[in-house]
């Protein structure tokens, strides 16, 4: 599913950041996956680099197959929305769109019909327990039904793995115990999933941990 | 298109009153620009009617008195125009087309009721000049040929000599010079007040004199003013060659030349249009310019959320669509407000124009389709490129720096 080969990245400056140092990693499809490390520890840019938001400076990425480099715009933007889905801390739903909307938008980049893609996000949203919830905007919703909208608008377009940044990290624990057996009943179903988080509790919670120090994988596990 | 209008619509509402307060400053704008050209709009129709309409290509020459003495004549001396002034005119000087000589009489038209003071005996190309008539007609050429005792008079003039209305006057008589006349028309006209008699009748009363008041010069095939300078400066020698004075001479004839004055009229008229275009399309650009900064302040705040959206599939082309068109719909809706309401303005002040007596600075202020359109054009380009700037600099923002930006 993903194979990442060398990858380098570092943040031009006055003092130039060398955030990842020849990573190589291969995630299977069907796996759960957790990569944890340290605030400052590259895990995010490594997170953004496989989610298509980021460029890499040397190295190879492969995505289902696909070389992942020198894309256009267009291409990206096409990619993320056909073969990933986030998952963010914050959510990252948009506050004056309802559940319904912020699940559809993905399939509205799809060019899917209004009627099409409404029936598919309501799908989404019964899985997640929430139909009820369809007309309210995320400003009415608590945190972890918020952060179910989130998951329904990353599984909307069927993407082929789930990549998600601290996606406890706004959450009480029970709420996190909440989504994180959602991720555990998705990934039951095949679904390819990698977290990003430094709570250990949700490492414990997924089949393979990585650890990233200092740039570099350390342990893989 | 659905699925833009309803994104569009979302935001807007969203925002309701810095979309609100945007709008107010472009229809400010276009109320300004439409206003403005109404009024200038209105100056020009008003100067059209006061150079009595059609008759731009029009020179008027009357006679005058010698003013330096030329080849022993003295100073002084009455020049006297003539009827075969006019071929000679049309052979010597290249331009003109007709002359028609005229005449006047200070003499008095009456019926029991009231009075007028003074004739002008006319050919019926004169009636050019009076294309809406109220009642019956101008001069003809039988009545020239027949010389027939027939007037032509101002509908003012009608209802003071008949006490009736314009229209009724047709057919009835009136006594000029020991004699009975028959009203064939009555014009309307905003200044002109003459009497219209057949000029052969006059010079047949008149004991077939060949002198003319006036001679109205025709000139065509005359496109610039230093032509109908040109024309100006010729006839004047032809007639002072004829009647022999100096034809430096500024009071011996005395020239109406319409041609030139319209020339020059035209010309201030075009700058004047030009100048409220450029006046209000400036009035215009503040709205837009401040559109412009709105939608750089919405693309700002709406860094996270093009952010978002391009993280889940949004191309360039589709922020860059929705933040163009939000853009133009917000100076096309609003600049619509404008226009309607800069009309509503126009319409008053034409009411207060057509209602009000005496002179009317202003004719017709309003604005037409044609016009309509060219704002519209204005506002749909104003509001792309207020749009365009803010879209470019969201486009500009990486996904990953976008998803950052809280």
């Amino acid at each position: 599913m993903i194979t990442l080969k060398d990858i380098n990245k570092t943040y031009p400056g006055a003092v130039p950041l060398h955030v990842l140092k020849d990573i190589n990693l291969h995630i299977d499809k069907g796996e759960l996956v957790a990569i944890m490390g340290a605030s400052g520890s590259g895990k995010s840019t490594l997170l953004n680099i496989l989610g298509i938001l980021d460029t890499y400076d040397t190295g190879e990425y492969f995505l289902d197959g696909k070389l992942i480099r020198d894309l256009s715009e267009n291409r990206a933007a096409d990619l993320r929305n056909r073969l990933i889905g986030f998952v963010f801390q914050s959510f990252n739903l948009i506050n004056y769109k309802s559940a319904l909307e912020n699940v559809a938008l993905p399939l509205m980049y799809q060019g899917v019909g209004r009627r099409r893609r409404n029936a598919l996000a309501m799908e989404q949203l019964e899985r997640m327990g929430l139909a009820d919830r369809a007309s309210h905007l995320p400003g009415e919703m608590s945190g972890g039904q918020r952060q179910r909208v989130a998951i329904a608008r990353a599984l909307v377009t069927r993407p082929a793995i789930i990549l998600a940044d601290e996606p406890t990290g706004a959450l009480d624990s029970k709420t996190s115990k909440e989504v994180m057996q959602v991720f555990r009943d998705l990934n039951a179903e095949g679904m390819t999933i990698a977290i990003v988080t430094h709570d250990p509790g949700v490492g414990a919670a997924t089949n393979r941990i990585i650890k990233i120090v200092d740039g570099r994988i350390s342990e893989d596990v | 298109m659905f699925d833009l209008i309803s994104e569009i619509s979302q935001s807007l509402r969203t925002n309701r009153t810095r979309t609100l307060l945007t709008g107010l400053a472009v229809a400010w704008g276009i109320f300004m620009l439409i206003v403005l050209l109404g009024v200038a709009r209105g100056v020009v129709n008003t100067f059209n009617t006061n150079m009595g309409g059609g008759q731009s290509n029009e020179m008027s020459v009357w006679g005058g008195r010698t003013s330096v003495p030329y080849k022993g004549y003295k100073d002084g001396r009455r020049v006297v125009l003539k009827d075969n002034d006019g071929p000679m005119l049309v052979e010597q000087v290249e331009g003109i087309a007709e002359v028609v000589p005229t005449a006047s009489a200070s003499v008095t038209v009456s019926t029991l009721k009231d009075y007028s003071s003074g004739i002008e005996a006319v050919y019926p190309s004169a009636g050019k000049e009076f294309d809406n008539l109220v009642a019956g007609r101008f001069i003809n050429e039988r009545d020239i040929q027949e010389r027939r005792r027939v007037m032509v008079i101002r509908d003012l003039t009608a209802r003071r000599l008949f006490d009736c209305a314009p229209e009724e006057v047709e057919g009835k008589t009136v006594n000029c010079m020991g004699l009975s006349w028959t009203i064939v028309g009555v014009y309307h006209h905003r200044w002109r007040g003459g009497n219209f008699v057949p000029y052969t009748t006059y010079k047949a009363l008149t004991g077939f004199s060949e002198d003319a008041s006036e001679l109205k010069v025709l000139v065509e095939g005359l496109a610039t003013q230093e032509d109908g300078d040109r024309v100006e400066r010729e006839l004047t020698e032809a007639l002072a060659a004829s009647h022999e004075f100096n034809p430096t001479d500024k009071n011996a004839v005395w020239i109406w030349n319409r041609f030139s004055n319209f020339v020059q009229s035209a010309s201030a008229l075009k700058i004047l249009t030009l100048s409220v275009w450029i006046i209000g399309i400036f009035t215009l650009l503040s709205g837009i310019v401040g559109v412009s900064n709105i939608m750089f302040v919405s693309v700002r705040e709406r860094t996270h959320e093009i952010g978002v959206r391009r993280a889940i599939g949004a191309r360039p082309r589709n922020i860059l669509t929705q933040v163009v068109t939000e853009s133009i719909v917000i100076t096309t809706m609003f600049g619509y407000i404008g226009i309607v309401l800069g009309m509503i303005v126009l319409q008053i002040i034409d009411y207060f124009m057509k209602n009000s007596p005496g002179e009317k600075p202003l004719e017709n202020p309003t604005v037409d389709l044609s016009l309509a359109i060219q704002v519209t054009v204005v506002l749909i380009i104003a509001g792309a490129a207020a749009g365009l700037f803010p879209a470019l600099k969201a486009l500009k923002v990486k996904p990953v720096e976008a998803l950052r930006d809280e």
